[in-house]
C-alpha cells in the first residue's frame, strides 16, 4: 500500500521523470567515447580537422581501419596490428585455460581436500591478489632472464598463469565451498578418487564458474599491459603495448582515425566477451573483488 | 595409538593417494606462490637496499635509496599525484557508483540495457581507454571544438596539456571506466538487503527516500568498504591509464608512483630506486588493504 | 562374530578433544543408534566409521578386520547423508550405478541390482530423472538406493530424515524400519532425535561430550537410564526431576513432596544397598509424566499405588491425554492425564505415582541409584 501511495502523487512522478533523465545522461556519457572512437575511424584525416567529435562521417571510409590493421606504423615497424593481435591471441589462449584448469584443481583442493596448512596456504594466496605487481616485477624480470626465456608468448604466458592463479582459485574454492562435502563423501565411499571425483562430479557442475573464470583471465590478460610492456620485446609484444606504441609514436602526421581503429581493433575481443558472457562477467568481477 | 597400528592392515594405496595427491597437485601453485609473491618481495626488498643500477648488485648499502627517493622532487610529485587522484577517483567513483545504483533500483524499464551499457567500459584495456579519452580531450580538435562549434567560441578547454590541470584528466577517464562496475557492486548490495525490512520501514511511514539514506544506504556499510577497497587498490596500481593518457606527462605533471618505479626500474637503469618506490608502493597498498583484510577475516572466522 | 567393533576410539585436535574413548559392538543384522545433541561427536564418529575421518587412537573392526588404515572404498560400507549427496549432474539411474561402475561390476549385472533396488524403494519410475527434479522424499529415496546397490557388510546413515518435513519423516522412518526387519543389514545410524533412537533402534548409544552414556537396547535406556542426563534426554515430554529427602520405612524408600501446603509422604519401592547409603541425604526423584496420572488412568492391577494432592497450574491438551504441569518441591512437575479428569488452572487434583517405577538419583554424580 505505502509503495502505491509513492507513485500516485505528482512529485514522485516528476521525481521518476528526473530519475529517468539522469539514467539516459549517464548512458550518453558512457556511449559518447565508444561513439567518438567509431565515427573517427571511419572518417578522413581531413574530415577530421574539419568537423568535431559528435559529427558524422560523411562517408564511411575503411581506409583507417586497413592501414590500422596492416599498415600502421608501431614505432619502427610498420605492420599494422595484425602480428600484435595474433601476439596477444596466442599468448591468451593458453594462458587462460592453463590458469583455469590449475585454478580449478586448487580450489578444489583448498574446499574438499584440505589438510593441514591448506587455510593458511590460501590466506597466503588471498593476500596475493592485493599485492601491487610493481612488486615482483624487477626479481621477475631477472628470473626470466636466468632461465633464459627469450620468446616473449612463453614469458608472458608464464607470467600470467602464475599471477592469474590467486583469482582462479579464488573464484573455484569460493564455490566448491558452497557445495556440501558430503557429496565427496559419497564418492568416495562409492570408491572413486580423487581424479575422478574431480572431473566426473565436480567439473560438471562448475560450468557457470568456469565461465567466470575464463572470461575474467581472458580480460585480464588480453588488456593486461604492465607486462607486456616489461616482459615482451619487440614483434613479440602484445596489443596493448602496440596500440600505445602507435598512439604515442611522434614520427609523422597524427592519424587519429586509425589510432581509433587500432584501439577499437584492441578492444573487440574484450567487448565481444563481454556482449557474450556478460552475465558471467558480472559475476567475476563481483566475485573476484568482494569474495563469495 | 600402538593397538592402532599393529591391527592395521598393510599399506593401502589408495589410502597413500587420499593424502598425498592433493598435496601433489597443487603443489606448484604454492611454490608458484611462496616465490613469486613472497620471495620477489623479500628479494625487491633486497634490491631496495643496494646500490644497483643498471645491473642488480646484491652488496648492503642501507637506506640510500631510500634516501634519495624521498629527497626526490619527482617521486612526491607522483605521491602528491597519487592522492589527487586516487581521492577524486574514489570519491566521485563510489558517488556516482552509489546514486546510479539507486536510481536503477526503482523499477527501471530497460534496467538491464543500462546495466550493460554502464559497465562494458570495464571491459576495455585502460590503454584502449587511454586512447579514446586522449583524442576526445585533444585541445584543438577535441572537446574544445566541439564547444566552440557549439557556439562557445571563447572555452578553453586544454586540461590534458595543462600541467595544472593534467591529472584531472586521469580521473575523468578513470571514473568512466570503474564507476559502473562500482555501481553494480552497489546494486548487487542493494538487491541483497532484506525485503521485510524495507516493508517494517514503510508500515513505520518512512518515505522511499529516509528508508535509502536511514536504512538501505547504511546497510551497505560491507560494499562501501570493498568498493573502496577496489577503487583504492585500481587507483595504486594505475599505470596503464597514465602511460596511454597522458605518458605521465605535461613534465611529469601526471606522474605515478607505479609509472616513477617502471621508468626507474626499467628504463632508466636505477634498479634500486626503482625496487625502492615499489616497496613504497606495497606499503600504501598494505596501508589501505590491511584494515579491509583484518575485518574481513574476523568476519570469516565468525560465520 | 562383532559386525561392527569400536574400541577405545578416540579423536582430538590438538587439545580438543572430540572423543573420550568409544568402547561400542555391536553383532551382525543389529541397528545401532548414536544419538546425543549437535557438538556430542555422533558425526564424527560415524565419519570415521566410513573412513572419511582420522582415528586418533583405538581401533575400529568392521566384520572382525581392522579398518583404520583403510580407505573409505575398501571398507566394504555404504553410506546415507543427511543432505543425501546426490550427484546433481547424474540421473538416478546414473547416481546408483556409479559405485557399481566404479568396482567394475558387469554392465548386465548393474542393470540387474538396479532394478531390484529400485523395485524395493518404489522409485522405478524416477531412474531418468536428476536429482534437481526429485522431491525431498524421493531423493532419500534414491540416496538409500545408492548404498543398497552396493550390498556392503555395514550401512551408515548420517540424521538422515533431519531434511524432511514431519510426515514423510515419520513415513520414511517406518520404511527404513521395514527395510531392515526384510533385508537383516546391519546398520549404524546418527540421529539427535530421541523419538527416531527409540523407534528405529535396538541398541542405542547415548552420546554426549564425546563420551557414551549409556549403551543399551531402548527399553533399558528407558526403564533404567544409568544417569540424570539419559533419564533427561530420552523420552517425551522429558523426565520430571524432583528433589527430595531420601528417607526408609519398612525396608522401603520414603520421600516428602510438597505441594505448597501440605507436604505429602510418598512410599517407593524396596530400598537398596545403593539407595540405603543416601538415607538422610538429598537425592533427585525421577518420574516420568506418565507414571504421574489420574487414579482412573492408572493401572488398576497395581496395588500400591501412591497417591497425593496437587494444585493445577498449567494444562496442555495433546489429544489422547491432556499434560497437567503441578508444583511439587518447589519445582514444576508434568503429570499425563485423561483429558476429563485434568482440571482447570488453579484447581486441585489428585494424582497417583506408580512407586516401582519412580527412579532416584545422586544429585553429585548424576547417576542413578540402582
Amino acid at each position: 500500500m505505502a509503495e502505491l501511495a509513492y507513485h500516485q502523487t505528482t512529485g514522485a512522478k516528476v521525481a521518476r521523470y528526473v530519475i529517468y533523465a539522469v539514467l539516459i545522461a549517464m548512458v550518453l556519457f558512457y556511449l559518447a567515447p565508444l561513439f567518438v572512437m567509431l565515427s573517427t575511424s571511419f572518417k578522413s584525416l581531413d574530415e577530421i580537422r574539419t568537423g568535431n567529435l559528435l559529427s558524422l562521417p560523411s562517408s564511411i571510409s575503411f581506409d583507417a581501419w586497413r592501414a590500422a590493421w596492416s599498415s600502421a606504423c608501431t614505432g619502427i615497424e610498420c605492420g599494422g596490428m595484425a602480428p600484435y593481435f595474433s601476439n596477444s591471441l596466442k599468448m591468451m589462449i593458453p594462458a587462460v585455460l592453463i590458469s583455469t584448469l590449475v585454478g580449478a584443481f586448487n580450489g578444489y583442493i583448498l574446499s574438499m581436500w584440505r589438510f593441514k596448512g591448506s587455510d593458511t596456504f590460501f590466506l597466503l594466496l588471498l593476500i596475493g591478489t592485493f599485492l601491487p605487481f610493481q612488486v615482483i616485477i624487477l626479481p621477475m624480470a631477472q628470473v626470466l632472464g636466468m632461465l633464459e626465456i627469450e620468446d616473449s608468448t612463453t614469458r608472458l604466458i608464464l607470467v600470467h598463469v602464475i599471477y592469474g592463479l590467486q583469482f582462479t582459485t579464488l573464484f573455484f574454492r569460493n564455490y566448491y565451498v558452497t557445495v556440501p562435502g558430503e557429496l565427496v563423501s559419497a564418492a568416495r565411499i562409492d570408491g572413486a578418487g580423487f581424479f575422478r571425483i574431480f572431473f566426473k562430479i565436480l567439473l560438471p557442475i562448475s560450468i557457470p564458474t568456469i565461465m567466470v573464470c575464463l572470461i575474467w583471465q581472458t580480460t585480464q590478460i588480453w588488456n593486461d599491459f604492465l607486462f607486456g610492456v616489461i616482459f615482451s620485446s619487440g614483434d613479440g609484444q602484445p596489443i596493448t603495448v602496440a596500440l600505445n606504441n602507435l598512439v604515442n609514436t611522434s614520427t609523422g602526421v597524427k592519424q587519429y582515425n586509425v589510432d581509433m581503429a587500432a584501439a577499437i581493433i584492441a578492444a573487440l575481443p574484450t567487448l565481444i566477451v563481454y556482449a557474450i558472457g556478460g552475465k558471467y562477467f558480472v559475476r567475476g568481477l563481483t566475485a573476484g573483488a568482494v569474495k563469495g | 595409538m600402538t593397538a592402532a597400528s599393529q591391527g592395521a592392515p598393510g599399506f593401502s594405496l589408495s589410502r597413500f593417494a587420499d593424502t598425498i595427491l592433493p598435496k601433489l597437485v597443487i603443489a606448484p601453485t604454492v611454490l608458484a606462490c611462496l616465490i613469486g609473491f613472497y620471495a620477489f618481495i623479500g628479494w625487491t626488498a633486497w634490491l631496495s637496499f643496494t646500490e644497483s643500477r643498471l645491473l642488480p648488485r646484491y652488496e648492503w648499502a642501507g637506506f640510500v635509496q631510500y634516501i634519495e627517493l624521498f629527497g626526490n622532487d619527482r617521486w612526491w610529485t607522483a605521491m602528491q599525484n597519487l592522492a589527487v587522484f586516487g581521492g577524486l577517483f574514489i570519491f566521485f567513483g563510489l558517488l556516482i557508483g552509489l546514486v546510479m545504483a539507486v536510481l536503477l533500483d526503482q523499477k527501471i524499464r530497460g534496467e538491464g540495457a543500462i546495466r550493460t551499457i554502464y559497465l562494458y567500459p570495464m571491459a576495455l584495456s585502460f590503454i584502449v581507454t587511454g586512447t579514446a579519452w586522449k583524442w576526445i580531450l585533444n585541445p584543438g580538435l577535441g572537446v574544445e571544438k566541439l564547444l566552440h562549434d557549439w557556439g562557445f567560441t571563447g572555452v578553453v578547454f586544454d586540461w590534458i596539456i595543462n600541467p595544472d590541470f593534467a591529472i584531472y584528466t586521469v580521473v575523468i577517464a578513470g571514473i568512466w571506466q570503474s564507476s559502473g562496475f562500482v555501481m553494480a557492486l552497489f546494486l548487487a548490495g542493494l538487491r541483497g538487503v532484506d525485503d521485510s525490512i524495507i516493508k517494517a520501514a514503510q508500515m513505520d511511514g518512512a518515505s522511499l527516500p529516509t528508508i535509502y539514506t536511514r536504512i538501505i544506504i547504511p546497510s551497505l556499510r560491507p560494499v562501501f568498504l570493498s568498493a573502496f577497497m577496489i577503487l583504492a587498490h585500481i587507483a595504486v596500481k594505475s599505470f596503464d591509464l597514465v602511460m596511454a593518457l597522458t605518458g605521465g606527462g605535461p613534465g611529469f605533471a601526471t606522474d605515478l608512483p607505479s609509472i616513477f618505479m617502471y621508468q626507474h626500474g626499467f628504463t632508466r637503469g636505477q634498479l634500486g630506486l626503482g625496487a625502492a618506490s615499489a616497496m613504497m608502493m606495497l606499503f600504501t597498498v598494505a596501508a589501505v588493504v590491511m584494515p579491509f583484510l583484518y575485518s574481513e577475516l574476523r568476519r570469516e572466522r565468525r560465520g | 562374530m562383532g559386525a561392527l567393533s569400536i574400541r577405545n576410539v578416540k579423536k582430538s585436535y590438538g587439545d580438543t578433544h572430540i572423543l573420550k574413548g568409544i568402547d561400542l559392538e555391536i553383532d551382525k543384522g543389529q541397528f545401532l543408534i548414536l544419538v546425543g545433541p549437535s557438538g556430542c561427536g555422533k558425526s564424527t564418529l560415524l565419519n570415521m566409521i566410513a573412513g572419511l575421518d582420522d582415528i586418533s587412537s583405538g581401533e575400529i573392526a568392521i566384520a572382525d578386520r581392522v579398518v583404520n588404515k583403510l580407505s573409505p572404498k575398501d571398507r566394504d560400507i555404504a553410506m546415507v547423508f543427511q543432505s543425501y549427496a546426490l550427484y546433481p549432474n547424474m540421473s538416478v539411474k546414473k547416481n546408483i550405478a556409479f559405485g557399481l561402475e566404479i568396482r567394475k561390476v558387469p554392465k548386465a549385472e548393474q542393470e540387474e541390482i538396479i532394478a531390484r533396488v529400485a523395485k524395493t524403494l518404489q522409485i522405478e519410475h524416477l531412474l531418468d530423472r536428476k536429482p534437481s527434479q526429485l522431491s525431498g522424499g524421493q531423493r532419500q529415496r534414491v540416496a538409500m538406493g545408492r548404498a543398497l546397490a552396493r550390498n556392503p557388510t555395514l550401512f551408515l546413515f548420517d540424521e538422515p530424515l533431519s531434511n524432511l518435513d514431519a510426515k514423510l519423516r515419520v513415513e520414511m522412518r517406518t520404511e527404513i524400519k521395514l527395510l531392515h526387519q526384510r533385508l537383516g543389514t546391519t546398520i549404524v545410524y546418527v540421529t539427535h532425535d530421541q523419538i527416531e533412537a527409540m523407534t528405529l533402534g535396538d541398541r542405542i548409544a547415548v552420546m554426549k561430550d564425546g563420551e557414551v552414556k549409556q549403551f543399551g537396547s531402548p527399553q533399558e535406556i528407558y526403564d533404567t537410564p544409568a544417569n540424570l542426563y539419559v533419564a533427561g534426554f530420552i523420552g517425551s515430554p522429558a523426565m520430571n526431576f524432583i528433589p527430595v529427602q531420601l528417607g526408609e520405612e519398612g525396608g522401603h524408600a520414603v520421600v516428602v513432596l510438597d505441594n505448597g501446603s501440605t507436604p505429602q509422604s510418598v512410599r517407593l519401592g524396596p530400598i537398596s544397598e545403593a539407595q540405603r547409603a543416601f538415607v538422610g541425604k538429598q537425592v533427585i526423584l525421577g518420574v516420568r509424566p506418565e507414571q504421574l496420572t489420574d487414579p482412573e488412568s492408572a493401572h488398576s492391577d497395581r496395588t500400591n499405588l501412591q497417591s497425593l494432592q496437587a494444585t493445577v497450574a498449567i494444562t496442555e491438551p495433546t489429544g489422547p491425554d491432556t499434560l497437567v504441569t503441578v508444583t511439587l518441591n518447589g519445582v514444576k512437575t508434568v503429570a499425563r492425564c485423561h483429558p476429563r479428569a485434568a482440571g482447570h488452572p488453579g484447581q486441585a487434583v489428585t494424582l497417583v505415582l506408580d512407586p516401582t517405577k519412580a527412579l532416584l538419583f545422586d544429585p553429585a554424580s548424576e547417576k542413578r541409584l540402582a
